[in-house]
């Protein structure tokens, strides 16, 4: 094998990786703020792809203004799910509200099939035109955008974390809530904060890649658990943790295809997930788990 | 007997006497129909009870016990089939596979605790999705595996509604009456103590991994139980019924029974296999509406989800608990 | 908790309320054509669920279908009711609705299911009642683990394979790689594609799958470009199809790709954009009835179809409205040729048996006592997509 077909085989997983890191990106966030996963991300994915399509279709408008308005519809999507669906619970049981997530994922496809019909959509690429070579491998356009999109929210959600005050509220309430809350901060607003971000985050993905796989009201939950699967793989609770965890997946499938069979792609990186899992309970850099749910 | 006793112990046994009964009150054109719905019911409620010991008593989660279901399913109808063996035999290799199969799910649950838990239980699930379909030989796979024999006992072959109905509820019945004797003796009290907290369980002299293998054991059991009465019911199993989204129904209604109750979650399997058979209950259910109610139905069912775990946050058997409390009966 | 406990229970109530308006005794409506009993015949489709993309235009061609033949006075006299059951894509349900309606319903006849695995989850019960199944699901293993009671509308995998295989014998493409979705429709093709690849002078130089659902075939495809194969065979049905198409372009595969006809959607070109040029598949002839010949009878069966569901449903139909559209008038034909009272559903199945040079949308069906799908290699035909649009690859040519 040579080496532009290893760099094929390593663009490839990166660009999967990166997929499966925004998603997992949509985990962290949430669980940051309520130690739960949330089973409805994957719907966000499918949301952000079916209503840029909405928008494009119906409204005439150039990609980049109907893609604007996906991801803001289902930000509202998310909002409105955090306060209907998760902030009267109040004991904020962990296992009750993830439930509650499945719940919502149910209903969030099942809607979205009788609002667009059971057929794929598909949206231009954001820059259409032939695919780069670099040393004999190709990179296609929407590839890189992706890449681009992932290192932005990355480093925007570390920045939002670290330096600006909402950011250390968040993580305040994660940490401990009713400390937060003696020194002004509304816990329960950050968590409908943190579902606004999600969502947000999740519509992009499915914007971004939508122009490579089309969207259905279906795809949501294949979506979830590679999100989901990268999240724990890098350790819950840390941007660069979900985006490293989401490359490494990638990478692990396609390094699967390369050298053992696409068949049992999935199988065997999943089993490498459960090593890694037996050696590090707590993934790659997850901090140790505390006891919860 | 007092009041409150009659209040505390009659509800169960109407409920027990009317499945046991129901076969003889459905009857006309309606029949087979019906009682099928309610086989498929049995089958559910199966599933459920080894995860509410698992999950609403020990309170360890499982996100691949369609992986069980399905394991007891294929080594039973492989064996039935491929082999003519009798169905008893296929049933205890069911048996013996899927302990075998809990035995090794428990060993992260040794190690990894909630969300990673769920992860591992999950990717135990595909992998053995994948198996099932890839494993042609054995599986048939994606184009599944028929002609399924009835499940035959002695002489007596399980072949009308009615037997096959009694089958599987016999089946929960005892599964039912299993599950209380655990939950009610010692196993049942460690079980809560490692729930509460796994230190304090430790503290108190529970052996904890001892008890998280048994209890996985029987969880996975209960499920494989089920895959092999599901498989001779049925007579035609896919690897599409043994899918992730399975798994998270089955713990969506253990979840929504309630913890520390069997019947509550018994309860949910009911309901949420219902939603889907609507006119199974109502049998003057016009087509219209029938067909109205199945295209909403996952819908119905998301619906069905979030309001019990808002309205009701200790699900049914909360529900219940408390109904009986209302009524003036002390728990 | 007394009030949650009374907020349930007033939702419950709603959820009542909500469902009783409908609640109506057995009269079914909509149906006109003559007071005489109506003929009975249930329908099990995937409306919801994973293949509610197949399922709806199932249904749809099916409505069509039914209507008109009402209008026309319905068969020998008597007006034909069809009873859908909607099988959610769950094997399990399917089964129920096909008991349902052979128990409480009695209909002498079953159209259905939308998949393979729904089908034959049937089975069992149509062949204990003895009632007949026709199914619009592509599975070879519909009709090649035979019953006599189940019948097939679609081209099974054992059709298509020595179609395409000899078209890429003419070619002179002798070293084919294969992709497929590890789905039942892909094993299919694959498997029986090894079987007979030698027949025909084909060698496989490489063979990947992909999951359904994937994102990105870039590193299977890699793979089959260092095959340097002849062309590419794709199975899989499903909106991965396009990905795979675009992967290719991007990679700079040369090689012709060629699919089933799972891949005849126009959601595969909207897909696909640019990288569906060139692609080649097969398929019966309804998605240009041209094919046929104009003027042929054929011709007019399949652009009369096709004009009329545009003009319904604001889209062309596609193949699964056609195997819908066969399944039904093979029922219906065989009805026709029954006397108008007194039948039972074992003869409704001998008549389907006898079934000899129906024309429909899918090709010309012929069953016999051993041969439940009828269908041949002539019944297909080779499409490529050119500027955006699918034409006859010969003419492409």
């Amino acid at each position: 094998m040579g080496t532009a077909e290893l760099l094929q085989f390593a663009i490839a997983g990166l660009k999967n990786g990166s997929i499966y890191a925004l998603v997992a990106l949509g985990f962290t966030i949430v669980y940051a703020s309520t130690g739960v996963i949330n089973f409805a991300q994957g719907e966000f994915v499918m949301l952000g792809g079916m209503l840029s399509w909405w928008s494009y279709s119906m409204f005439d408008v150039p990609l980049v203004v109907a893609g604007l308005m996906g991801v803001a519809l289902t930000a509202v999507v998310g909002i409105v799910f955090e306060l209907v669906a998760i902030r009267p619970r109040k004991d904020g049981n962990p296992l009750a509200l993830i439930i509650i997530t499945v719940g919502g994922s149910l209903l969030l496809s099942s809607l979205a099939r009788h609002a667009f019909g059971p057929l794929e959509k598909s949206l231009p690429a954001f820059t259409p035109g032939p695919s780069f070579r670099v040393l004999g491998a190709a990179i296609d356009r929407q590839t890189l955008w992706i890449f681009a999109l992932t290192a932005i929210a990355v480093v925007l959600l570390s920045l939002l974390y670290t330096r600006t005050r909402v950011g250390k509220a968040m993580r305040a309430c994660s940490i401990d809530r009713s400390a937060a809350r003696l020194v002004g901060v509304d816990p329960r607003s950050m968590v409908t904060l943190s579902f606004a971000l999600a969502a947000a985050l999740g519509a992009l993905a499915g914007l971004a890649t939508t122009p490579l796989t089309q969207t259905a009201f279906n795809i949501g939950p294949s979506f979830g658990i590679k999100g989901f699967a990268a999240a724990i793989l890098g350790g819950l609770g840390n941007p660069f943790a979900a985006v490293i965890g989401g490359l490494t997946l990638g990478l692990l499938e396609s390094m699967s295809i390369a050298f053992i069979s696409s068949t049992f792609k999935d199988a065997i990186s999943l089993l490498v997930l459960l090593l890694v899992l037996f050696v590090r309970p707590q993934g790659m850099f997850g901090r140790a788990v505390r006891e919860k749910v | 007997m007092g009041r409150a006793a009659l209040l505390r112990y009659v509800p169960g046994a109407v409920v027990a006497l009317f499945f046991a009964a129901l076969p003889l009150l459905a009857t006309g054109s309606d029949a087979r129909y019906v009682l099928k719905v309610f086989t498929f019911v049995g089958v559910n409620a199966l599933v459920v009870l080894g995860l509410a010991l698992l999950f609403g008593y020990a309170g360890q989660v499982s996100l691949g016990h369609a992986a069980f279901f399905g394991l007891g399913a294929y080594t039973s109808a492989y064996l039935t089939t491929r082999l003519e063996l009798p169905w008893i035999i296929g049933l205890l290799a069911a048996v013996l596979v899927t302990a075998i199969g809990g035995m090794l799910l428990a060993l992260p649950s040794l190690r990894l605790k909630g969300h990673y838990l769920a992860m591992a239980t999950l990717g135990f699930g595909e992998i053995m999705h994948v198996a099932f379909v890839e494993a042609s030989g054995i599986t048939g796979g994606p184009d599944g595996f028929s002609r399924i024999p009835l499940a035959a006992l002695g002489g007596f072959v399980f072949e009308s509604p009615q037997a096959k109905y009694w089958l599987v509820w016999g089946a929960v019945a005892v599964g039912f009456i299993i599950a209380g004797n655990i939950v009610s003796g010692r196993p049942g009290r460690s079980m809560l103590a490692l729930h509460g907290s796994e230190q304090g369980a430790v503290a108190s002299g529970v052996d904890i991994t001892g008890l998280k293998v048994r209890v996985f054991t029987a969880s996975a059991v209960y499920a494989g139980v089920a895959g092999c009465l599901y498989a001779h019911v049925v007579g035609f199993i896919s690897p599409s019924s043994f899918t992730l989204h399975n798994s998270v129904i089955f713990v969506a209604m253990a979840v929504l029974g309630g913890g520390r109750s069997l019947a509550g979650p018994v309860a949910a399997a009911l309901i949420l296999t219902l939603a889907g058979f609507a006119d199974a209950v109502f049998p003057g259910l016009s087509r219209e509406t029938l067909a109205v109610i199945q295209d909403w139905q996952a819908d119905l069912y998301g619906l069905i989800i979030i309001s019990v775990m808002l309205l009701a946050p200790a699900g049914f058997a909360g529900l219940y608990r408390a109904g009986l409390r209302s009524v003036g009966v002390k728990l | 908790m007394r009030r949650r406990f009374v907020a349930l229970g007033v939702a419950v109530l709603l959820c009542a309320v909500a469902v009783l308006p409908g609640c109506t005794t057995d009269g079914e409506p909509g149906v006109d054509a003559g007071d005489a009993e109506p003929i009975r015949i249930g329908a099990v489709l995937s409306v919801t669920g994973p293949y509610a993309g197949l399922g709806v235009p199932e249904r749809n061609a099916i409505e069509l279908e039914v209507a008109r033949i009402n209008d026309a006075g319905g068969i020998n006299g008597r007006p034909l009711e069809v009873l859908y059951e909607d099988d959610a894509t769950d094997e399990a349900a399917a089964q129920a609705a096909a008991v349902k309606l052979i128990d409480r319903d009695g209909v002498v006849a079953i159209i259905g299911a939308t998949g393979t695995g729904q089908s034959m989850a049937m089975r069992g019960d149509v062949e204990r009642a003895g009632v007949a199944q026709v199914s619009m699901a592509g599975g070879n293993v519909i009709t090649g683990e035979f019953s006599e009671w189940v019948f097939q509308t679609p081209w099974p995998n054992r059709v298509v394979v020595p179609f395409i295989l000899s078209y890429l014998q003419e070619q002179g493409m002798t070293r084919v790689a294969l992709i497929s979705d590890s789905g039942g429709y892909g094993k299919d093709g694959v498997q029986i594609t090894k079987e007979e690849a030698a027949g025909f002078g084909v060698e496989i130089v490489a063979e990947e799958t992909y999951q359904r659902d994937d994102k990105d075939m870039t590193a299977q495809l890699t793979i089959i470009r260092g095959a340097a194969p002849d062309a590419i065979m794709l199975w899989g049905a499903g909106s991965e199809a396009p990905t795979v198409l675009k992967n290719a372009k991007d990679l700079g595969i040369e090689a012709p790709i060629i699919g089933a006809p799972g891949n005849a959607r126009l959601e595969l070109i909207e897909g696909a954009g640019d990288a569906a040029e060139g692609f080649t598949f097969a398929a019966g002839h309804i998605l240009l009835p041209e094919s046929y010949g104009v003027g042929t009878e054929a011709y007019e069966v399949a652009t009369d179809f096709v004009d009329r569901y545009t003009e319904a449903y604001g889209v062309g139909p596609d193949i699964f409205a056609g195997h819908a559209y066969d399944a039904l008038h093979i029922v219906v034909e065989a009805l026709k040729r029954l006397p108008a009272e007194g039948f039972d559903a074992a003869d409704v199945r001998d008549e389907i048996e006898a079934t000899n040079g129906f024309i429909g949308v899918g090709g010309t069906f012929t069953y016999s006592a051993d041969d439940h799908n009828g269908l041949s290699e002539s019944d297909l035909t080779l499409y490529r997509v050119v500027d955006g649009v699918w034409v006859l690859a010969e003419e492409a040519e």
